[in-house]
């Protein structure tokens, strides 16, 4: 008897999930991980005989499995029974490279990336938690600033009526909370430095590292998150003004806002229990400046689609979507402070809450992600007569091959996509690497 | 396509049972099963699918022309053929990229290095095919004359990509007809799941921390947790591989076949040979008997053959001078284990136990290290190392506490300790009778859970 009840109950389980995967309506995208899911992919013989089509009907199953959510969710329940888990324990943790999916990415979806938001790195390594905050554990190369320093400068040599700032973030390492983890902070700081030592042709140094570190004492980054906070972004703002010879607006003339309960790509990452006990709050302050704002699109300059520099609605996982609303390849915002000056922020999503400071000081400001932007970058601030161009990126992205052949080729690229010069692993550079970095030298060779 | 993915288990698995048991006809079952198990087999590796058939038909041919010309050269002739035949397939598929490496250093050769990826299971199915001609050639093993039953044979999914390497003699008569009853069903089931289970919940564990202590940089870790590191990985690959081992056994009671053993709690061993009797038991009597024998067994050049033995069996393993050290290191031991016999049989058992662990765990640095000087570098930090072991190790170990008790209980070999018909395993075989239903549920479901987990993808590789 046991036995029947031991194989019918195996078996309804094993029939009953492609069942209900079968009725179940199917979700187009998943809130928590802020991406589109797969979709059934089209079958044909080419596509069957690469293995690409079969990879891609696991990913739809992968996706598309009924309770998903409520298993990921029931996961950390797993983890926490494998043993004693102190509560806010320092520890680390290794997040693994994450499998690539198949359907990331695909060239038609570069238009609408509203759900791609700030997830544009792939962070793995070795993450430390104390206290239900999570810091990555790396603090950058030197070495690799020097490329990035010496990609910034090539803007300020062919823009030479134009101003170049580099204003590249420091990782939340620089400020963990423990005496013992100091030596991140130094190696923050000589990696950023060390853009400001090779920063050559009028390229100007915003010291972010500095002022972030004036007011360290001061929680800067989300615990939760891998981004700043707004304050950590104001703070980089002023560093940028510094830099930049602006009056920098104070915070109390700025309205402030809140928002709760934020839990993060940091708590994707970990799935830990004692950061789900921590979620962040977000406070922000929005300048008292009328705007307008079009995405623009990843090809397009002239059409676009109306669009906010404050998303005030974006909550829980997308919380850091309310400045600008995630990641756009470009986007066009025009202002009530007439004084002609127009600026290009070259970002990526550590930008977003940036760029939102600087509407206070220039007429119009040009956001490209550098990452999505299929748009030539020289002919958009020749033809726009821009006065800046600032380069708000975080460190973890900067320092990467990756992003580094991206500079060149949003300079250089025609409007349609080219692919960038060597980009083998845009994800392996800040944190501590195992390995140096091949093919960096040949990044920086111009192309022609 | 693996067991252990989402896709396996709740489309491919329940569709092929529910085929096979449509019909009672055997030769309908058998033509299901093998259109299932080229689906399964070509689902990740659609080219070589062809070069598995290839195999077949050409060792189905082989098998025929052996036994029509049995006791005559002509069956010497066929048999060499074949077995040369299957070793070069195997030597250019598996071994290209690394011969081409090896003579290009002293030679340069003037053509270019083979690419091509190694076919999945490639090392498994020419084993068996192998072991099939040399068995009709001994007379042992009547020759399939059906070329779809012999396909059915080498492509059967359950045990295509990862072993255990069937012999034809040990599944001859299934083959042409299959007993089920729910006993047999429910006791597939069972194992299915414990398998499932070894592999998500116990082998994907540690292989996160075999990730963070082992690839690593190894200038920063101390002697513990290099040595941490072995240990996990230890874990890792014994519950990795006879997981998927319990899970083929257990797949195949399904659609009516008994596989034989592949592992009997190895570290339970009181020597690196009786490791090795408990450790993939199928390639252990591959090498036993068409190489080890073959060469004069223990009568005669018995250092030589253990020797010779092992290399092979270390090159098995993978195209990499570090398997073949791996397999010298283990030829080494036994021969120096055979030379000490009379001794080693008077220490206790606990040194015995003991002494074996230590050498299995060191032999992983030589198994997971394919670069000598990281291997050479890593070496060194076991042994000596100035850096202190970090705070992380400790909580690793607290927070692993419940789990690394389960898996000591889970070495145990409690069924070697509690014989046939000791009362305390009489007992638990009644409790566990009763409770395997929902524990096997809940297995499946945890293990579906974490596979779901595995997917979950929330950072976005952008391909630049």
């Amino acid at each position: 008897m046991d036995k029947k009840v031991n194989v019918l109950l195996f078996f309804s389980l094993v029939l009953g999930f492609p069942i209900l995967l079968l009725i179940l309506p199917k979700e187009k995208a998943s809130k928590d991980e802020k991406r589109k899911l797969a979709e059934f992919p089209v079958f044909s013989s080419q596509s069957y005989l690469s293995g690409i089509w079969t990879k891609l009907v696991d990913d739809y199953i992968d996706d598309h499995f009924p309770y998903r959510e409520r298993f990921i969710q029931t996961t950390p329940l797993f983890h926490a029974a494998k043993g004693f888990q102190f509560k806010n324990a320092e520890r680390v943790v290794v997040v693994p490279k994450k499998k690539e999916k198949s359907s990331d990415t695909k060239e038609e979806n570069l238009d609408t990336l509203s759900f791609l938001d700030e997830f544009e790195e792939n962070f793995s390594g070795s993450m430390l938690i104390i206290d239900g905050c999570v810091y990555p554990l790396g603090g950058g190369s030197p070495k690799m600033s020097k490329y990035f320093a010496k990609m910034v400068s090539e803007y300020a040599e062919k823009f030479p009526n134009v101003r170049v700032f580099s204003a590249v973030a420091p990782l939340s390492s620089a400020f963990i909370p423990a005496a013992k983890y100091k030596h991140f902070n130094v190696q923050n700081k000589k990696t950023l430095l060390a853009i400001k030592e090779n920063l050559t042709n009028g390229a100007i140094f915003s010291d972010v590292f500095e002022e972030l570190n004036n007011h360290a004492t001061t929680k800067l980054y989300f615990g939760t998150d891998h981004h700043w906070k707004p304050l950590g972004a104001y703070y980089a703002y002023v560093a940028f003004c510094k830099s930049a010879g602006l009056e920098p607006i104070g915070l109390d003339q700025m309205t402030k806002k809140v928002k709760y309960n934020f839990l993060g790509t940091m708590y994707q990452y970990t799935h830990d229990p004692s950061v789900l006990a921590h979620p962040d709050t977000m406070e922000y302050w929005e300048p008292k400046v009328e705007t307008e704002a079009y995405n623009l699109g990843a090809y397009g300059t002239t059409k676009g689609s109306k669009a906010k520099v404050f998303y005030n609605t974006s909550s829980g996982g997308n919380t850091y979507s309310t400045f600008l609303g995630g990641d756009h390849p470009m986007m066009r915002i025009k202002t009530s402070v007439k004084n002609g000056k127009k600026a290009v922020v070259i970002k990526n999503s550590m930008g977003n809450a940036f760029t939102v400071f600087l509407i206070s000081h220039y007429e119009e400001i040009w956001v490209v992600d550098l990452r999505y932007s299929k748009q030539n970058l020289t002919r958009i601030i020749q033809e726009n007569n821009i006065n800046d161009v600032v380069f708000a990126i975080g460190m973890y992205a900067a320092m990467s091959n990756g992003t580094i052949g991206m500079m060149r080729r949003l300079a250089i690229q025609s409007g349609n996509y080219v692919a960038p010069i060597l980009p083998e692993d845009p994800s392996d550079e800040v944190l501590p690497a195992v390995n140096p970095v091949p093919g960096v030298e040949d990044t920086l060779n111009p192309r022609q | 396509m693996v067991f252990s993915s989402l896709t396996f288990l709740y489309f491919f698995l329940p569709l092929s049972l529910l085929f096979h048991y449509s019909s009672r006809n055997d030769l309908y079952r058998n033509v299901f099963l093998t259109i299932f198990s080229l689906v399964f087999y070509a689902w990740a590796e659609p080219m070589w699918i062809f070069l598995m058939i290839f195999t077949a038909f050409a060792n189905y041919g082989a098998g025929v022309f052996i036994e029509k010309h049995t006791n005559t050269k002509k069956a010497k002739v066929g048999m060499i053929a074949a077995v040369i035949l299957n070793l070069s397939l195997l030597v250019s598929f598996k071994y290209g990229g690394f011969l081409y490496d090896n003579i290009n250093y002293w030679l340069t050769l003037p053509f270019s290095r083979p690419s091509n990826t190694l076919p999945v299971g490639i090392s498994f199915y020419t084993f068996m095919v192998i072991s099939y001609v040399v068995d009709i050639y001994r007379g042992e093993i009547k020759a399939q004359r059906n070329p779809l039953n012999f396909l059915m044979f080498i492509s059967l999914f359950q045990h295509l990509v990862a072993g255990p390497i069937v012999r034809y003699s040990q599944i001859e008569t299934q083959i042409q007809r299959r007993t089920v009853d729910w006993a047999k069903i429910s006791d597939g089931v069972s194992r299915f799941c414990i398998g499932l289970f070894k592999k998500v919940a116990i082998a994907n564990v540690a292989g996160v921390l075999v990730d963070k202590y082992l690839n690593t940089q190894l200038y920063e870790i101390s002697s513990y947790e290099a040595w941490f590191g072995l240990v996990m990985f230890s874990i890792q690959l014994y519950f990795d591989f006879s997981g998927y081992s319990d899970m083929a056994i257990g797949l195949a009671k399904l659609f009516g076949f008994d596989f034989h053993e592949n592992f009997r709690h190895p570290y339970a061993a009181v020597s690196v040979a009786d490791f090795y009797r408990r450790w993939h038991i199928s390639l252990g009597k591959f090498f036993r008997d068409y190489v080890y024998i073959p060469l004069g067994g223990n009568r005669k050049h018995h250092d030589r053959n253990i020797f010779v033995v092992w290399f092979l069996t270390g090159f098995w393993h993978g195209a990499n001078w570090n398997f073949a050290l791996w397999g010298t290191y283990f030829g080494v031991l036994m021969v120096v284990e055979k030379h000490l016999k009379v001794v080693l049989d008077r220490v206790p058992r606990f040194f015995k136990h003991s002494y074996t662990l230590v050498l299995i765990v060191f032999s992983r640095a030589l198994f997971y290290f394919t670069d000598f000087n990281q291997l050479g570098y890593f070496i060194g930090n076991l042994f000596y190392s100035k850096n202190a072991p970090s705070s992380g190790i400790l909580s690793d170990i607290t927070a692993h506490s419940f789990w690394f008790l389960l898996v000591i209980l889970l070495c145990i070999p409690w069924d070697e300790i509690y014989g046939q018909n000791h009362s305390v395993r009489l007992k638990t075989q009644v409790v566990y009778g009763y409770a395997r239903p929902v524990v096997n549920a809940l297995l499946l479901l945890l293990a579906t859970m974490l596979l779901v987990n595995a997917t979950f993808n929330p950072f976005l590789y952008t391909r630049f």
